[in-house]
């Protein structure tokens, strides 16, 4: 053992691939808990519950059709605004259609909803 | 012709290679701590459990066309807020049989006074005050009722209030 052996250089370079290539799969591992943690809070940040619910108050006060000077319309907006830190506006409005033998009654509601990062927008017609 | 020789320090070679890859793993994994940031997937779950309890209760009973229990509770005061505490406490499994969670909550409900526009908070029920320590999370409901709002002044009639929920583990 005089001198370095400088034999089997191909087995070594294979061994520097497959060693760097493992270490790039070890990133990925360690980055995927971070996509979870971000799906995670995109979720929270989505107000799936703020605009269901505030689209089914609104809807079952339909028929009792929202004027500006209607109390319920009045409330909706001024809590929305400051306790939840949304601007929502909405119109009802009941259509009725009078046909040969019946008359049709429909409930129009369009709602528009902001909370700052998400905009939603909502056209309904009940049938 | 591939050389086969010095195997040994092939061999070496692949295990310094190893010991490298291990330490730099072990080095890029200790960054990502439990930061204030991942509290908020634990925060998600308790909001699920919140708001479907709000759900539930706003739902009238037997399909008939009356008032949920949560118009009802609003539109008591007397016996609303401890029937707001057992109806709550039993869909969060707080009470109740089976496994039980540790959860605390502080309700109330918001309506705006139309004499001068301000906004004013009734509390319904808590199980504990807050300190102001806790880590709490809100819920929120609306709810159309059929009351005198402000109860002295008011004039009976349809009113959408908003009922909130602070929740939060101890």
């Amino acid at each position: 053992m005089a001198r370095l052996n400088d034999d089997a250089q191909w087995i070594i370079l294979m061994g520097f691939l497959v060693s760097f290539s493992l270490f790039f799969l070890a990133l990925i591992i360690n980055q995927s808990t971070v996509v979870g943690q971000t799906t995670a809070e995109s979720v929270i940040e989505f107000p799936k519950n703020d605009i269901r619910d505030i689209s089914q108050v609104i809807k079952e006060h339909a028929g009792n059709n929202g004027t500006i000077n209607d109390p319920v319309y009045q409330d909706i907006i001024a809590l929305s605004i400051q306790r939840k830190g949304a601007v929502v506006n909405y119109t009802l409005n009941t259509v009725y259609t009078r046909g040969p033998l019946t008359t049709d009654m429909r409930n129009y509601s369009l709602i528009h909803y902001n909370n700052g990062v998400t905009t939603y927008n909502e056209n309904w017609t009940s049938y | 012709m591939v050389n086969d020789e010095g195997q040994l320090y092939t061999i070496e070679g692949v295990a310094a290679a190893l010991i490298m890859l291990l330490t730099a793993y072990l080095i890029v994994g200790a960054t990502s701590m439990y930061t204030p940031g991942d509290a908020h997937i634990s925060d998600m779950q308790l909001e699920v459990l919140g708001s479907d309890a709000l759900t539930m209760m706003d739902i009238p009973p037997n399909g008939t066309v009356t008032a949920s229990p949560l118009q009802q509770i609003i539109e008591n005061d007397s016996y609303g807020g401890g029937q707001f505490r057992v109806m709550f406490m039993n869909y969060t499994n707080v009470s109740g049989y089976g496994p039980k969670h540790d959860i605390q909550f502080s309700a109330n409900y918001t309506y705006r006074v139309p004499a001068d526009a301000t906004l004013m908070s009734v509390n319904i029920n808590s199980s504990r005050y807050l300190t102001g320590g806790e880590h709490a999370i809100r819920v929120t409901k609306w709810v159309i009722v059929n009351k005198k709002l402000p109860p002295d002044t008011g004039v009976l009639g349809r009113r959408a209030v908003l009922v909130e929920v602070l929740l939060w583990r101890d």
